[in-house]
């Protein structure tokens, strides 16, 4: 670290490179810490976590009894042990909630004033959070699985939403219309994402095995579906040519750059895709436990070198290094199934949430201080009795006055 | 330019031993298998198979995964899917399969077509399967030489119109591996806490049920992720997992 540093100072290294370093380093030492604890309010599964990205200051839930809740994960209050507050609740009381489980919580892209959030009832609402009421309601035929709005989109806002209808529709904020529908798929769509490199690239993900790539200003259908052989149909039974799985594709992910993504299926595999050819870069990840029948939500790392990916698996999260394929770690934690996950890139630090109705956080493990300034505290902590960290404590105020 | 050293050990590996790893080559590795394979089960009619997943105890996924297609791309390896998994590719040296194949096809009728399908399409492609469409107008293959081929074990069928390639007198084999894969594989379950060291295990008594080396198996079971390979300070442990 001291030479990284150093080397920073002196112009011999890219102050990136230290950045990375750091990050990489923090996210090898993520551990359950007993200081830092999120204030539970779902009393059921939680479905759904989004970390807005803005400042990085708040989160959303959305859990399987229908309630909202944003938590502020910021520590102000001067003490290493905190816990995250919910700041505020759309509960079973208010008139507004969803009537069935929330599959999918969603902040605006540009700021915090509004949220997105869609649910087994059948529709999707656009909240104001200032007064926690619906600005819009957007109404399906069947459940909704899945919805996204693209975090780059400069000229449109659009929402994608994957339901149990195969056709998706892309609904729009600014006039409120559902009309665009994009069709090719067979069975449910359980996952849409949208390409943080292009704002026109959408990525869906079915229960018929496929997973296909549109771009939503082509009237003709997807630009390509994915294919687990990479063309080569000797590989596979004919039945299962052109698929991604060999099962239902519940969860997918874009990498930070947008060049990658990541599809998971209950086939037990994951699979690292080339976004722009559609290519299967054939990373094997080993057997990646998945059984959920919705979809699954999973997250990648930003700004390490290597990147990491974070997997619900069973009852604990799986980290995967992304190119290479190798198991870093389990993070075990939960008491029940693990539904979502979502890395934080400016703290490194991960937040999970399962059915055992916990949101958990990983934070990285500070370095264990040296042996000179542990006697330098005990002697100083004769003087120092109020237990507040020194750094906090201002020199220039007069106790007197 | 610095190499970041990064140790992927979060949580530290207190005294855990690990029995020297095998050689670092891919190939030696699956000629070191090769050898648990017990040729004389089956009067020598069959080359010597080891499964790609066997690969995976030892080494990298990925790197096992790109070094077999580099291996097969030269022609010196072949791969096929043994049937009873969709994820469970056998692989034999060409060398290996051509002599066992044509050993085997010593004074029979369907000689000369199975030494024509060597020539032609083995040694030139690395498909696993053969569509009608390629059979007839790629190779000039005819309809009546396609049933010799599978008559005489090279082919086997996949469905309406297309064929897996394959080794003939394979189903003894895929049989008595099933057969003692399930053995193993309730060896381990009924231990007690379903865990059993690795170096215990390869000790015990076998049933007439296991007609392979113990070794063979493990590798097997372990490559395949039906158990968990746990490092501990006596050795490998293996943990059945529940699926």
């Amino acid at each position: 670290m001291l030479g990284f540093l150093t080397a920073r100072q002196a112009g011999l290294d890219d102050p990136l490179r230290l950045r990375r370093a750091e990050s990489t380093r923090r996210v090898l030492n993520l551990k359950l810490n007993p200081d830092r604890d999120v204030d539970r309010i779902h009393g059921n599964g939680i479905n759904s976590i989004d970390i807005e990205t803005i400042e990085g200051r708040y989160m959303l839930s959305g859990g399987a009894d229908g309630v909202i809740v944003i938590y502020d994960l910021d520590n102000y209050s001067r003490k290493p042990q905190y816990t995250c507050k919910a700041v505020c609740t759309v509960g079973r009381s208010s008139r507004h909630v969803h009537k069935f489980s929330v599959e999918t919580v969603l902040w605006y892209p540009y700021d915090t004033g509004m949220f997105v959030s869609s649910s087994f009832d059948k529709t999707m609402k656009v909240w104001d959070t200032e007064t926690l009421k619906p600005a819009e309601v957007f109404e399906f035929e069947s459940n909704v699985y899945s919805h996204h709005l693209s975090p780059i989109a400069k000229k449109h806002s659009l929402i994608a939403v994957g339901t149990k209808n195969p056709k998706i529709q892309l609904c729009d904020l600014k006039s409120g219309s559902k009309i665009h529908v994009l069709q090719g798929h067979k069975a449910e769509v359980l996952s849409v994402r949208w390409s943080p490199r292009y704002e026109h690239i959408l990525a869906t993900a079915s229960a018929d095995s496929k997973v296909k790539v549109w771009d939503v200003r082509r009237a003709s259908g997807s630009l390509f579906t994915l294919d687990q052989h990479n063309g080569d149909k000797s590989k596979s039974a004919s039945e299962a040519v052109n698929t991604a799985h060999n099962g239902r594709v519940n969860g997918l992910s874009f990498t930070a750059d947008g060049l990658f993504f990541l599809t998971t299926g209950t086939d037990d595999r994951m699979r690292l895709w080339n976004s722009a050819t559609g290519e299967n870069t054939l990373v094997n990840y080993g057997k990646v436990c998945n059984e959920s029948r919705k979809g699954l939500q999973f997250s990648v790392s930003q700004g390490c070198s290597p990147e990491f990916v974070f997997v619900p698996c069973g009852s604990s999260v799986a980290v995967y290094v992304l190119h290479t394929g190798e198991l870093v770690t389990m993070l075990r934690g939960h008491y029940n199934n693990v539904d979502c996950c979502k890395f934080h890139p400016d703290h490194q630090e991960l937040y999970s949430g399962g059915k055992d109705g916990n949101i958990l956080a990983w934070v990285p493990v500070l370095r264990t201080s040296d042996v000179e300034e542990e006697s330098d505290q005990k002697n100083k902590g004769a003087a120092d009795s109020s237990g507040v960290n020194r750094a906090f404590q201002d020199a220039w105020s007069s106790d007197e006055d | 330019m610095r190499n970041i050293r990064l140790s992927y050990d979060s949580q530290p590996k207190f005294g855990a031993v690990d029995d020297g790893d095998g050689p670092a080559d891919i190939k030696s590795t699956i000629i070191q298998l090769m050898t648990l394979f017990p040729r004389k089960l089956f009067n020598d009619a069959v080359p010597q198979i080891v499964l790609k997943h066997q690969l995976y105890c030892t080494h990298d996924k990925t790197m096992v995964d790109k070094e077999v297609n580099k291996l097969r791309e030269s022609g010196s390896l072949l791969m096929f899917q043994l049937g009873f998994d969709a994820e469970a590719f056998g692989l034999v040296f060409a060398a290996d399969y051509q002599a066992k194949v044509l050993a085997g096809e010593e004074g029979k009728a369907t000689q000369a077509t199975v030494e024509k399908f060597l020539e032609k399409v083995v040694s030139k492609c690395t498909d696993l399967s053969f569509s009608k469409d390629k059979m007839l107008k790629e190779f000039l293959f005819t309809d009546s030489e396609i049933t010799l081929l599978v008559k005489s074990g090279v082919l086997t069928v996949r469905d309406a119109g297309s064929w897996w390639l394959s080794i003939p007198n394979a189903g003894k084999f895929i049989k008595y591996f099933i057969q003692g894969r399930k053995a193993v594989l309730g060896m381990v379950k009924k231990s007690k806490y379903g865990e059993v060291l690795k170096d215990d295990l390869e000790q015990r008594k076998t049933t007439s049920q296991v007609k392979f080396p113990l070794k063979y198996h493990i590798q097997d079971i372990v490559g395949a992720e039906l158990v968990e390979s746990v490092p501990t300070t006596s050795g490998k442990l293996l943990r059945y997992v529940e699926s």
